[in-house]
């Protein structure tokens, strides 16, 4: 069996109707109409022991709301959930001994403490043994460099600090499964980095399962060669991040700057998706045409003075998964 | 055994935390005993140089007032009504759902953290100089001694238990100022926190004694001074424990229901 089974997911929530006007106001005070929000609608995936899993999806496509059934603070309406075994609602204080959860949005350590205290809290919290506990500690103080800061109390801690303490804390526990919920935002470049290769390094270390929600599509493609991808409560894509390059990868960009003076540009083969001045964008299926075609047929009529070719990254493919939908795409082009 | 050591860890934690916080402590203190001084004058002017008043000595009554601003001190040393709205308001008590630890307990005993080191630091150091240099009276037997800190006790788990069940309505309610304006008028007039409930028309002296507000303040200082005494230490002893009981129940079925609505409704 799969260490996290969703299988026809469900979540809805009643939302309090409010009648504008004062003799609504009044007649909200006595009856409350509720209109339904469908958050999470009919998901299923399951995912396996030591798996790096990344669930992405835009703002209020029901990513936390998922998570949340996950680590038992949420109860789903429909639908299974099992989470190494458990059902995480049903038994939450068992799930919690199972999970740890990041949230790089707010902290899990004492504000006013130093950051040591919130490790030996954890440690009774979780009644991690006193070897574990040191051994634990040696880890994160080796890799993620904790003892520059571990008397200092955590509201005194930059963000990458904090950063590096909160997952520390999560896993202190040893637990099996790991969410992270965009455990990079607001970090530096470096800092960001060096929470990537920690993430990877637990990950190979100790076999902890991860499952990674986040706007930044570097730490996907760095991280995970999986992601499940969710729009409007529903699953979009799950699958290899490979296919999904490969699948919408085909298309290039054109950028070519032309020498002022000359006449508009008019290409076959190409789109020109976009033009400012003297410079053009042209968008191109590389099986149907080549960029060297492309550039050739563009220089026997104008003067190119700069050019390149843009390959996509993954977070356009990404956002044109959401505004088109996932299917084979194929465009013809003809101007 | 392990349990309890937990929740233990988080009245150490608590102790430790409060130490953070030495101008808090400060504050605390002045407003604790400018509020003496003043409902100490105000009852010096009413007595007006009479020795008794409703069968009560003029010392008993500033003995009362001493004792009632010792145990004001002691109660607001644990999670304030605010914090725990604070907390429910931004989402924290239901992120604590994912601990393996129950939550009402959990704060309990960080409670007695902050409320250790308060007392330590603070209010034991100042009130025993107050008793000794003032002219009040101690109860003689060591019985009493122990039957008021008995009674204190029990009044402070009922102050706790009431105080978190109004901070957890937080989460059914849009606003919250009447929730703190009922909390705060049964904390100061009918705990009998600065008039004793003997001195209330007879109407407002029965609404009194059938709330457990009383229990918070009047009984323990009561038995202090001695106003309580004989086989009516143990009534009220009873009385308290009997509040205790359902102020406990209620802030179970209160959590229950919160904590439900956390996990339906997302909060």
């Amino acid at each position: 069996m799969s260490i996290i089974e969703v299988n026809g997911l469900h979540k809805e929530f009643l939302i309090a109707k409010r009648e504008t006007g004062v003799m609504g106001a009044i007649k909200s005070l006595f009856k409350r109409e509720f209109t339904k929000k469908e958050a999470v609608k009919d998901i299923s995936f399951s995912i396996e022991k030591g798996e790096m899993v990344g669930y992405i999806g835009p703002n209020g496509a029901g990513k936390s709301t998922t998570i949340k059934m996950l680590t038992g603070i949420l109860v789903p309406s429909a639908g299974e959930v099992t989470v190494n075994g458990i059902i995480p609602y049903e038994n939450r204080q068992a799930n919690a001994k199972n999970i740890g959860v990041v949230f790089g949005q707010r902290t899990q350590l004492w504000w006013d403490l130093p950051t040591i205290e919130s490790f030996e809290l954890l440690k009774a919290i979780y009644r991690v043994p006193d070897k574990r506990y040191k051994e634990n500690m040696a880890i994160f103080q080796e890799i993620l460099g904790l003892d520059e800061f571990i008397n200092t109390p955590v509201r005194q801690l930059s963000l990458g600090q904090r950063m590096r303490a909160d997952i520390a804390a999560s896993l202190l526990h040893d637990p099996p499964i790991l969410f992270l919920d965009e455990p990079t935002i607001g970090l530096d470049v470096v800092a960001k980095e060096k929470m990537r290769t920690f993430i990877q390094e637990i990950n190979r270390e100790k076999q902890v399962t991860v499952i990674l929600t986040t706007h930044d599509m570097e730490d996907i493609e760095k991280l995970c060669q999986r992601m499940v991808l969710i729009d409007h409560g529903q699953k979009v894509y799950d699958g290899e991040i490979l296919a999904v390059k490969e699948r919408f990868g085909k298309m290039r960009t054109l950028v070519v700057d032309l020498e002022e003076t000359s006449k508009q540009l008019y290409v076959t083969g190409g789109a020109l998706v976009k033009q400012e001045g003297y410079r053009y964008w042209i968008r191109f299926n590389r099986d149907e045409i080549s960029a060297s075609d492309l550039i050739t047929q563009i220089s026997q009529t104008h003067n190119i003075k700069d050019l390149t070719v843009e390959e996509p990254v993954i977070e356009s493919i990404i956002s044109r998964i959401y505004q088109e939908g996932f299917t084979e795409q194929h465009e013809t082009v003809h101007i | 055994m392990g349990q309890l050591n937990m929740y233990w860890t988080f009245t150490k934690k608590a102790f430790l935390r409060s130490s953070v916080y030495r101008f808090e402590v400060w504050s605390r203190t002045g407003s604790n005993l400018i509020f003496l001084v003043m409902w100490g004058s105000i009852w010096t002017a009413l007595y007006a140089g009479k020795e008794e008043a409703a069968g009560v000595s003029f010392t008993a009554m500033l003995t009362y007032i001493v004792v009632s601003k010792f145990l004001d001190g002691v109660n607001e040393a644990g999670t304030p009504l605010w914090d725990i709205q604070e907390k429910v308001r931004t989402g924290d008590i239901s992120l604590e759902l994912m601990r393996p630890f129950d939550v009402p307990l959990r704060y309990l005993f960080a409670d007695f953290g902050s409320v250790a080191f308060y007392m330590l630091t603070a209010l034991l150091p100042i009130y025993f100089l107050l008793f000794l240099f003032m002219d009040l009276t101690l109860p003689t037997d060591g019985f009493t001694w122990i039957y008021f800190i008995l009674s204190a006790f029990l009044g402070f788990l009922i102050r706790y238990c009431v105080e978190m069940t109004f901070g957890l309505l937080t989460f059914f309610l849009v606003e919250t100022g009447g929730i703190e304006d009922i909390f705060y008028f049964a904390m100061s007039l009918l705990s009998g926190s600065v008039i004793p409930l003997w001195f209330f028309p007879g109407w407002l002296e029965t609404i009194a004694l059938y709330l457990p507000f009383q229990s918070i303040f009047f009984l323990p200082i009561s038995i202090f001074i001695g106003e309580i005494n004989g086989s009516q230490i143990f009534t009220s002893l009873g009385i308290q424990f009997f509040w205790l009981v359902v102020c406990y129940l209620i802030l179970r079925l209160v959590w229950n229901r919160a904590s439900h609505k956390v996990v339906v409704q997302g909060g």
